[in-house]
């Protein structure tokens, strides 16, 4: 069973400008006392066209764990803007924070991340080079997308076995995860509409 | 009888392996295969018994699940107090699972569903020992043991006081061991496995005391699970699958020389699994019908391969009732409650079903005081301890005593309903962080980061909670993270370091303050604003973005193929770098030859508030003397003093600093360095110092043996701790070393008083008698073997075991443990029925009524009250009815005195 357990994740100086560094303060419950670090990871997908355009912003060790419930802020820096494809740079992507324990990550949570210009005339008018001063990023912190992989905690040597809970893996993850896009935007429109009416009134 | 099948008890149509209804009745567990692990889930009872309570949309159906099990679970049982719950799966594992009490509803993180878990049940211990699936597990009456069986051909006896100490590892089947079962009277352990053979092991030494094959002979296939049971009078066995003339039965074993000669046959299919009522049966007496002494009878109901389920009364030659076509699948396990009147049967098609008799239709149920009857006449020893159900058959004589009885149920229930309260009320403190929002704020700034050995970032997470109290108590001592600089001075009291900083521990005492909650409220309104306003921004942009949308969504569940540029290895810290919370309490480990002096070394005396003592020797003075210097800072504020020797040893405690010099001399100063004493000249060379309270021991060198440990009360009372096991404390009014802990004592590793320590005592392991005996008492280890020692014996060696501690403790002039082990000996006294022994106990604390000058009777006793400790006592001897008039008449006695 999974030693750890992400208890919450919350997302701290959001939104902000784009060039802030992101903050995610995460709480864990561990069962019992982990011998090795944990490896936490955030990685900005700069495309959703393709995983070349990944950027892992930081890595981090957490440690020791032993049993009990902690936290922890996870700080890393903004991502770097020239890895980012200039049609990409406004608009939805996706940010990710991944847990590794021996190497194998058991637990996966996204997040949308919205950026746009704050200032309307840049909104109606893009420039056709982003100017990322004036982006702002935001983080759609109340609907994170968690998915867990079952790894083999006592040890590092079964790679074998790891491998085999890699391929169950996209079915397994808990069914609540995966709230299709379709439903996200349904919920959303009629919220959407009236910040839109109030925006056009500003 | 009635039959229902609630259809909401399901694991989503997986199967359900396994079944078991709370000792309370209120709820029962369930385990099987869940989506893609196994499952333990937790259901209301209320449910099952009243309609009116399933239609009640605010009673909860599923109180908790768990999916922890990495596969499926094929056994769930509770333990006989309720408190615990074992599961053991296809995982190899056994989970021992514990509710979390100051932890209320939650969900899953991430999870959008609403259905929270209503209870929390978390996983204490992981039993990790067997090589094959866990096929079943079994509590041993009194819950010292926890078996486990396993298709590695074991079973695993785990000590259940201990996880995951293993007690003994039975050896000798030769096929998957499919099912356990305790025998009640604690003698045997029996097992049946796919090797056609039942063994029968006793408890007092883990050996095989036999093993039946004949009626299993003839078995051929393999049922899932082959669940045994043995009978609550211990007189019968009923094994699982057996065969009589290639017919399927459940074998019935006799414990008197295992003889087999009784079956019970009509099961087309083999038979899964037995299942005894708890209860023991009498004839119901009719009206008018001669009352004929009926001989008692015991229940069982058997579940097999071919769907069907039949219930058999020991004294008819026939089935009570056979139901068939019950599931569409095998029957996998069967759980009576504990009043004998329901069963909660499981099948392998995923559904279960409850059945509920009458009295007329299984008879009357003997109460305790006749099951113990009977176990006295065949075992000559009762088995249970005094219960509610036992005291309802008594009569209660005065009306005193019925005011107490009621008012106690009455406070039982508002103490329920409180506990549920403050559970409430602790779960919005966590929910709302507001206990959490101060930690919160400053988390980043607090939290140490370190690079690693080849430049990784590390950071140490701060611990907000222990585990198994769920407690939120703001940054635990072992959680603080010390940097390695000061771990030096922590590990090694000794340290020669004198230079390390002092001030670095400070952190530790104020964990993070307690600011400004107006602002956190702010903060979080202000969040709450953000998170909307960004909500409506970005859900605008969603819905005229769909495209990359999808392309993005794959991104959250994929794991990584490749781990992007970072390397896995993970640096080991080495251990310096470990940060250690090690402050070792004032107990030296020293043996008597005299410590050399060291140059200088820094020790830690006082946690509360921190004192720390830094001796430097040979510190160069005019004209070649050399002189010691001692230091000492104490929150902050520091002081010195100069010593004309070499300084041994110091010692310190709150109040006082002690030092002993190379030249024999003694020096005390106050907390603040004033010199309280002229140098004391010492008969020998200084081996131990110990500083206490304004107490101060030395401890020289021309004593003999050797001693192992030495400490100095709190009170000021001398013990020391021997390498033979043996401990002393010194009697000041005897003048004489009195003997308070031995390891190697029979009585006490014998004494069986564990049902007299109630869980409202907070176990005192703090206090000196504790201390001194910590390790070395295994009081009750042996206890639990009630086989190996006859009854009285063993009631014997701990009425003298918990007079010693009582004793000891009065030594000690420990008053919290006096006060401890005073209510586990009345508590123990009640329940035993040793009506003189209580009766003096009493007589004692009540003291003379009237005052007489002649009277040598204290009032007081180590400064507790002995009259407040009697009113304390009255309550736990009003527990056994057999006690209502000592009970009523030291209350009419007190109550007289409480008038003058």
């Amino acid at each position: 069973m999974a030693k750890v357990q992400v208890l919450n994740v919350a997302v701290l100086d959001n939104p902000s400008p784009f060039g802030n560094p992101f903050q995610f303060e995460i709480t864990f419950e561990c069962m019992e006392d982990l011998p090795e670090d944990l490896e936490w990871k955030i990685i900005y997908v700069g495309s959703a066209e393709s995983e070349e355009y990944d950027q892992t912003l930081d890595s981090v060790l957490v440690g020791p764990v032993p049993a009990g419930r902690h936290m922890f802020v996870f700080q890393a820096d903004a991502p770097n803007t020239g890895l980012i494809p200039e049609s990409d740079a406004v608009g939805v992507t996706v940010a990710l924070i991944t847990c590794t324990y021996n190497g194998q990550e058991f637990i996966r949570i996204g997040y949308y991340v919205n950026n746009e210009y704050t200032d309307p005339e840049l909104r109606e008018n893009p420039p056709v080079k982003p100017d990322y001063t004036q982006l702002q990023r935001n983080i759609l912190a109340s609907n994170p997308r968690v998915t867990r992989f079952h790894i083999n905690w006592d040890g590092c040597s079964d790679k074998m076995e790891d491998s085999e809970n890699v391929d169950p893996s996209p079915n397994s993850s808990s069914s609540s995860s995966m709230v299709p896009s379709s439903c996200l935007a349904g919920k959303a429109l009629p919220v959407g509409l009236l910040s839109g009416n109030s925006m056009d009134c500003l | 009888m009635k039959l229902l099948k609630p259809s909401w008890v399901s694991h989503n149509g997986k199967p359900i392996f396994s079944v078991d209804i709370h000792p309370d009745g209120t709820k029962f567990a369930t385990g099987g295969q869940g989506e893609d692990s196994g499952k333990v889930v937790i259901w209301n009872m209320a449910p099952v018994l009243r309609e009116e309570d399933e239609k009640n949309v605010n009673i909860p159906k599923m109180l908790c699940q768990m999916d922890n099990h990495l596969a499926c679970v094929n056994c769930v049982r509770w333990s006989n107090t309720g408190l615990y719950l074992a599961s053991g799966g296809d995982d190899k594992l056994v989970m021992v699972w514990k509710r979390a009490a100051f932890i209320g509803p939650s969900t899953v993180f991430g999870s959008s569903s609403k259905l929270a878990n209503v209870e929390q049940w978390r996983c204490v211990t992981i039993l990790r020992n067997h090589t094959g699936d866990v096929m079943d597990v079994a509590w041993s009456p009194h819950d010292v043991w926890l078996a486990s069986c396993s298709v590695d051909n074991t079973i695993v006896i785990w000590n259940a006081r201990k996880f995951p100490e293993i007690v003994a590892s039975l050896k000798g089947h030769t096929g998957l061991v499919k099912g356990l079962t305790w025998d009640p009277v604690g003698k045997y352990i029996a097992s049946q496995a796919d090797d056609h053979s039942l063994k029968v092991w006793r408890t007092m030494d883990w050996q095989q005391e036999t093993n039946i094959t004949k009626p299993f002979n003839e078995c051929g296939g393999t049922t899932h699970v082959l669940r045994l049971s043995w009978s609550p009078d211990g007189q019968y066995l009923v094994s699982a699958h057996a065969m009589n003339n290639s017919g399927p039965t459940a074998q019935i074993i006799e414990r008197d020389g295992w003889k087999t000669n009784m079956d019970f046959v009509g099961h087309r299919k083999a038979v899964t699994v037995v299942k005894f009522n708890p209860k023991i049966f009498k004839k119901k007496q009719r009206n008018g019908s001669s009352p004929k002494p009926s001989c008692p009878y015991c229940c069982c109901a058997v579940g097999s391969k071919d769907r069907s389920l039949s219930v058999w009364l020991t004294s008819l030659k026939r089935p009570l009732v056979v139901i068939h076509d019950l599931f569409d699948k095998s029957i996998m396990d069967i759980s009576w409650t504990l009043n004998g009147l329901g069963i909660l049967v499981c099948s392998m098609d995923g559904t279960v079903a409850y059945l509920n008799f009458s009295q007329d239709e299984l008879g009357d149920p003997l109460n305790e005081d006749e099951k113990n009857a009977i176990h006295q006449n065949i075992y000559g020893k009762s088995l249970a301890i005094t219960t509610e159900a036992q005291l309802s058959t008594t009569i209660i004589e005065n009306p005193e005593m019925l005011k107490y009885q009621q008012e106690r149920q009455r406070a039982e229930q508002v103490n329920h309903r409180m506990t549920h309260e403050a559970q409430a009320h602790k779960l919005t403190s966590v929910v709302n962080g507001e206990s959490l929002e101060d930690i919160r704020k400053n988390l980043l700034k607090k939290q140490v980061e370190t690079r690693t050995a080849d430049g990784r970032r590390r950071i140490t997470p701060l611990c907000i909670a222990q585990l198994d109290t769920g407690d939120f108590s703001p940054a635990l001592f072992n959680s603080v993270p010390i940097l390695p600089g000061s771990a030096s001075q922590l590990t090694s009291q000794l340290s020669s370091d004198s230079n390390t900083a002092t001030s670095n521990l400070d952190p530790l005492s104020t964990p993070l303050g307690s600011k400004a909650p107006d602002d956190a409220k702010d903060r979080s309104v202000a969040s709450s604003l953000n998170t909307t306003a960004m909500k409506s921004n970005l859900l605008l942009t969603t819905s005229t973005k769909m495209e990359p949308m999808k392309a993005l969504d794959s991104r959250f569940t994929e794991r990584s193929k490749v781990m992007p540029g970072v390397t896995i290895s993970m640096a080991t810290p080495s251990s310096e770098k470990e940060p250690c919370c090690v402050v070792a309490i004032p107990v030296a480990v020293l043996k008597l030859p005299t410590p050399t002096p060291q140059k200088a070394f820094t020790l830690q005396v006082s946690t509360e508030p921190p004192v720390y003592l830094e001796v430097e020797n040979d510190v160069s003075a005019v004209s070649g003397a050399k002189l010691s210097q001692l230091r000492c800072s104490r929150e902050g504020r520091e002081w010195d003093t100069l010593l004309p020797s070499r300084v041994i040893t110091a010692a310190g405690s709150s109040d006082v600093v002690a030092v002993a010099c190379e030249d024999r001399m003694l020096s005390v100063f106050s907390a603040c360095g004033r010199r309280l004493l002229p140098a004391i000249l010492l008969p020998a060379t200084m081996s131990a110092l110990h500083c206490s309270g304004f107490y101060v021991m030395a401890l020289t060198a021309c004593t003999e043996c050797t001693v192992s440990q030495s400490l100095l009360t709190q009170q000021g009372v001398p013990v020391i701790g021997l390498s033979n096991g043996k401990s002393y404390c010194f009697n000041s009014s005897l003048e004489t070393w009195n003997l308070i802990a031995d390891k190697q004592d029979s009585l006490v590793q014998c004494a069986d008083f564990k049902n007299c320590i109630s869980s409202q005592d907070a176990p005192v392991s703090q206090g000196p008698l504790a201390l001194t005996q910590g390790h070395n008492l295994n009081a009750g280890r042996l206890a639990s073997r009630l086989s190996s020692t006859p009854h009285h014996l063993q009631h014997g060696m701990t009425l003298v075991f918990l007079e010693n501690q009582l004793a000891s403790a009065l030594t000690l002039r420990s008053s919290t443990e006096y006060h401890y082990w005073l209510l586990i000996y009345a508590r123990f006294l009640v329940t035993e029925g040793s009506d003189y022994r209580l009766r003096e106990l009493c007589k004692d604390l009540l003291g003379p009524v009237h005052k007489s000058a002649g009277s040598a009777w204290e009032p007081t006793t180590l400064g507790l009250r002995k009259r407040d400790l009697l009113r304390e006592l009255l309550p736990v001897i009003g527990q056994n009815l057999h006690f209502q008039r000592l009970f009523t008449e030291y209350q009419d006695q007190l109550e007289l005195l409480g008038n003058k």
